[in-house]
């Protein structure tokens, strides 16, 4: 177990609502979440319930129509599009549950894109990235495009991705539901040896129960609220 | 960020080659259709180009264009003479008159009757003969084009080529004799006469008989004479008028721009062309920024900002319409250069190359607009849309 008591993200009352009139959908009806620095938060619930919408409001990439959102010291409210663009390309790591590997770009390219985005120099950025593949055992595959890879090779060159600028905070969207479970093990446990450290957050959001061990806490939501976070026994007991 | 955009375009060859295409298509359109319609208008007024001797042209004042001709008196030569700043004047004349050939048909020509004493005026270039030789009795010079092509003698037996008009054969142009003296070179006309050149007087008798026969009068200026002065200082004192060569073949163009419907049917092919272009460039890139959207939300969601995503598209089009922009005018290069020895009119002057340019960089951002305005709105977190 890595994680401090120090909290990093600090939700209060966070609501979303897509749609308008009698098409109005209320996706978050006042969301309390508070997520500690160097955890590994598993977001957990039925498809609809709002995990995606959630993480997306913590990302960066969406905002929430009323509540209170603070992430990595920044109150998401106050910043405008401009900064909300830095602090991701600063802060998050993204993993995804397609990959969202660009299709044209070899393992090390993809990996350095968000260096390459904070406008890092090419061969240092792929020194980087190298770096990070070999520590996801893609080294030697370098040059591989996403469709030479194995769907868990493309996922390890995501998580690659998502650590290469060392961000605080990583966001993961059902980043197994397109892996067979074994695969999906694997990838759970690089997400734990490779991505989790002291000073790491990785909020992840799976209805997959055969991963939710590996979080420390399980935050469950349903209907757009959280309606309970308990800490993984299990995982507590085996540290 | 550029290194990725440009990794994103090339390596979807089958994209890249569409692109491409929709590219290169425009350019060679606006280049081709454009250096046919400027190779037209060149010829509107060609004899002008050719008779590069002469400073200044003058001639009645209802003159429209170089082939509208309207006669003047011989004396207005002599008044031309006395202006201030003219440091020689020709008489200068020209003609459409019928040529009856070796096989008994007609076919009209340019006839230009030069200074007897000067042969001020004569086709720019002399393949056979020599200019001089026009002093040699009934003596006219043709063009090689009308040699090879209009004037020939027809084949000595069917299936084969006419016999070029060479030195020593003759002709006649109405009803008098003349005989090939030279093969010269010059601009092509824009009705593609065969262009004949004799002296004046020779060409007097060949004309039909008018009381008045002077077409033009050429003038040299005296050196460092301002152009624009003598030409204003001719007309106030002749009550003809002048023009430099330069303000001869604006007035002839503009003719031919005005009254004839050369300008809008090539405007309608070149303004298509550009229609086309942008139809397909837009549609081909619009579809291929929507095939990247999923993964430019994902480069905005990782914090690539609108202004990143705009230089990549904007370098993506670029690129396309560089290389585009380099094969089609390329293209069109060839085909003016495979067309050269034909009636084609083509003419690729570096303004067109430039213009052509402006209009594919015009197109390409116009494509790129409609893509852009579709990155510009999507929101990051459509990544975690599947």
């Amino acid at each position: 177990m890595t994680s401090s008591d120090k909290i990093i993200i600090r939700c209060k009352d966070v609501r979303k609502s897509y749609g308008s009139g009698d098409t109005r959908v209320q996706a978050l009806r006042g969301v309390d979440l508070e997520v500690r620095e160097g955890e590994m938060l598993m977001l957990v619930g039925p498809s609809g319930c709002g995990k995606t919408t959630l993480i997306s409001i913590l990302a960066g990439t969406l905002d929430a129509d009323g509540g209170e959102c603070n992430v990595l010291g920044s109150d998401l409210r106050a910043l405008g599009a401009r900064e909300k663009t830095q602090f991701r390309a600063r802060s998050i790591g993204f993993v995804f549950q397609t990959f969202n590997l660009l299709p044209t770009l070899t393992a090390v390219e993809n990996t350095a894109v968000p260096l390459l985005i904070r406008g890092v120099a090419r061969a240092k950025a792929f020194d980087r990235a190298k770096e990070l593949l070999n520590q996801v055992g893609l080294g030697g595959r370098e040059r591989a495009l996403p469709s030479q890879l194995s769907g868990g090779q493309q996922q390890r060159v995501a998580i690659a991705r998502s650590l290469v600028h060392d961000p605080a905070l990583i966001v993961c969207d059902e980043p197994t539901s397109a892996l067979d479970h074994d695969t999906g093990a694997r990838i759970m446990s690089i997400f734990r040896d490779v991505a989790l450290a002291a000073h790491r957050t990785l909020v992840i959001v799976t209805h997959d129960n055969r991963i939710f061990n590996y979080g420390d806490r399980i935050a469950r939501m349903d209907d757009g609220i959280i309606m309970e976070v308990r800490e993984n026994e299990a995982l507590a007991a085996a540290s | 960020m550029i290194y990725v955009a440009l990794r994103m375009l090339l390596g979807d060859r089958g994209k890249y080659f569409a692109l491409l295409v929709g590219i290169t298509f425009v350019s060679f359109v606006v280049t081709q259709q454009s250096a046919v319609f400027i190779g037209l208008m060149t010829r509107t007024f060609g004899p002008i180009t050719d008779t590069g001797i002469a400073d200044v042209w003058v001639m009645d004042p209802k003159v429209q264009y170089i082939d509208d001709i309207k006669p003047m008196q011989d004396t207005a030569l002599l008044r031309v003479r006395g202006v201030e700043g003219v440091d020689w004047a020709v008489p200068l004349y020209k003609s459409l008159l019928r040529a009856r050939l070796h096989d008994g048909r007609f076919q009209s020509a340019n006839v230009f009757g030069l200074d007897d004493a000067t042969l001020a005026g004569g086709p720019p270039e002399m393949l056979e003969g020599s200019l001089t030789d026009l002093r040699i009795n009934d003596g006219v010079i043709v063009d090689t084009w009308g040699a090879h092509g209009k004037l020939a003698k027809p084949p000595a037996s069917p299936g084969e080529a006419p016999t070029p008009l060479k030195i020593g054969d003759t002709l006649e142009l109405n009803d008098h004799r003349a005989v090939v003296v030279g093969i010269c070179k010059v601009s092509r006309t824009f009705q593609s006469q065969p262009v004949l050149y004799t002296t004046y007087s020779r060409a007097m008798k060949f004309a039909p008989s008018e009381r008045k026969l002077l077409s033009f009068i050429l003038v040299k200026a005296r050196p460092g004479a301002d152009l624009d002065a003598l030409c204003e200082r001719i007309k106030s004192s002749t009550r003809l008028t002048a023009y430099t060569k330069a303000g001869f073949r604006e007035l002839t163009m503009r003719y031919y721009m005005k009254y004839t419907g050369i300008p809008i049917n090539f405007g309608t092919a070149v303004i298509l062309g550009f229609l086309v272009g942008i139809a397909i460039a837009g549609q081909v890139f619009y579809s291929f920024t929507l095939e990247n959207l999923k993964h430019f939300g994902a480069l905005k969601a990782m914090g690539a900002s609108d202004g990143t995503l705009l230089a990549m598209i904007v370098v993506q089009v670029s690129h396309v319409a560089a290389i585009g922009y380099g094969i089609g005018v390329g293209v069109a290069s060839l085909f003016g250069y495979l067309m050269s020895g034909t009636e084609l009119a083509f003419r690729l002057p570096w303004q067109l190359l430039l213009g052509s340019a402006g209009a594919v960089f015009l197109v390409s951002i116009l494509a790129a607009i409609i893509s852009l305005r579709k990155v510009v709105k999507l929101e990051p977190a459509v990544v975690f849309k599947n």
